[in-house]
């Protein structure tokens, strides 16, 4: 029973809409959900289970996910700028500095603690990625029902976590080194929060775009 | 004073909600600006639709101004000749050869009249044939049209240049308002001397229509019911973007200056 918290159960009812809606899509990057909701969610039972009940760190299961995490989404932004001719080198690029970055923090940190600072990175550069998504939205003359598409909701819910995640992230260090159970209790609220928003806004763009490719059979 | 934990504690949280709260006016940013650009979508889509309806009632309007002419001409004009012609055949005396053979000289001459008048009208007919030939040709060929009624003196200044527009709509618009303003100088103005002039201006086409007809009150006009011809003058020069400018003088008679941009 301690598994079940509110985080794992929106993420898992997060990953079962993504199976409901995303299925049988017919973009590679959409379908993907599917695998990374799932490992998501994984991730999160065997970090519980290591931490409430083996009683140990559980901090290499979410760095082994971090890479996951950075794959994944860094992939769908880019399927989602590849309309507007975005090159592939700027993935490339991103990628390799990510994993520069990662490999610096873990041999400074000895292979141990948490890789904060790339996670923190990561987030302002997935923050910058929703705005840039913004930007060509904003630019683009051709007039598109955004609370209608898929790719607005899952750009909305990505920068709500990733900004506000940030202020959590840059003080990662000092709330984990409290043992003030006060502080401990107000990240885990704020990440209930920001889950909750992220995977609200993912589920309604999963059902969009099943609303979508109902009427476009195209995107089967 | 050292902060304590709970208040550093207090403050991350403060700070995670305002970083939560940030997110959420871009979003209503992004969606308002995304309203108003459907707005201007919706506009967009009103205005061409106002312009092809225009463009309809326009080349509606052209071909009843033809018929119109049409029926006149039939009526003033073939009609006369031919009745000349049936009453000067059933005047002819076979017994006076002489006097006959006048006569049916006479209907020959009447005949051939009748038949040229025909053809003109002929011609005529293809009004819209003509504007799509451009439309300097069509207003050149309805004036001279006007200036076999030996009512005026007309003045055409043709431009240097063919054609202004490749888009057809606007030169049909154009003319029906050069036949617009023609009308109002004949049904109104009394005058004797129309000028008619069509160059460059600015990147623009200039008509420019000058009469030295009895002149009118442009403003009263305006307001006036039967000042639906002038305001449907603007509107129409409004809907392709350009201008009417209307200006006369009681006594001195009136200038209209159409100015549509390329």
């Amino acid at each position: 029973m301690k598994l079940i918290t509110p985080n794992t159960a929106i993420e898992f009812a997060c990953f079962l809409a993504a199976l409901l809606f995303l299925y049988k899509d017919k973009s590679a990057a959409w379908r993907l959900l599917i695998p990374y909701l799932f490992l998501t969610f994984v991730t999160e039972m065997i970090g519980l289970y290591m931490r409430l009940i083996i009683g140990m760190s559980n901090l290499k299961v979410y760095n082994t996910f971090l890479i996951l995490e950075c794959l994944f989404n860094s992939y769908f932004f880019f399927s989602l700028y590849t309309a507007y001719k975005y090159k592939l080198k700027w993935l490339l690029i991103w990628l390799g500095f990510f994993a520069a970055m990662y490999l610096t923090e873990m041999v400074y940190n000895g292979f141990k603690g948490f890789v904060s600072i790339t996670a923190t990175i990561m987030s302002v550069v997935f923050v910058l990625a929703c705005l840039y998504y913004y930007y060509l939205k904003l630019k683009d003359e051709q007039y598109e029902p955004l609370l209608l598409s898929p790719a607005f909701w899952w750009v909305c819910g990505t920068l709500f976590f990733y900004f506000g995640s940030t202020v959590c992230n840059l003080f990662f260090d000092y709330l984990s080194n409290q043992s003030v159970a006060y502080s401990r209790s107000a990240r885990y609220a704020i990440f209930i929060m920001l889950n909750i928003t992220l995977y609200s806004c993912w589920t309604l763009s999963f059902i969009c775009r099943y609303r979508q490719r109902k009427l476009q059979p195209s995107l089967h | 004073m050292p902060i304590s934990p709970t208040e550093i504690t207090a403050l991350i949280t403060l700070a995670s909600i305002i970083f939560l709260i940030a997110p959420l006016f871009l979003i209503i940013y992004v969606l308002q600006y995304n309203r108003k650009k459907k707005k201007h979508e919706e506009e967009k889509v009103l205005l061409l639709k106002t312009l092809e309806n225009e463009l309809l009632r326009t080349q509606m309007e052209v071909q009843e101004q033809t018929l119109k002419t049409i029926a006149y001409d039939l009526h003033d004009n073939i009609g006369q000749l031919l009745s000349l012609t049936t009453i000067t055949l059933s005047s002819i005396d076979l017994t006076d050869t002489d006097k006959a053979a006048a006569k049916i000289a006479l209907v020959e001459d009447l005949t051939s009249r009748s038949t040229k008048e025909v053809k003109a009208l002929s011609r005529l007919l293809h009004s819209e044939e003509l504007i799509s030939r451009g439309l300097f040709s069509a207003i050149e060929f309805e004036l001279e049209w006007i200036k076999r009624s030996d009512r005026f003196k007309i003045t055409f200044e043709k431009p240097d240049f063919d054609s202004f527009v490749t888009d057809s709509s606007k030169e049909t618009i154009v003319f029906r308002l050069f036949q617009e303003i023609i009308n109002n100088i004949i049904q109104h103005s009394k005058a004797t001397e129309i000028v008619v002039t069509l160059d460059k201006f600015e990147g623009a086409l200039r008509l420019n229509i000058q009469d030295n007809g009895v002149g009118f009150n442009v403003d009263e006009t305006l307001k006036r019911k039967n000042g639906m011809g002038l305001y449907n003058i603007k509107k129409r020069a409004a809907i392709i973007n350009g201008t009417a400018i209307i200006t006369s003088v009681i006594g001195t008679g009136s200038d209209i200056t159409i100015i549509v941009p390329y």
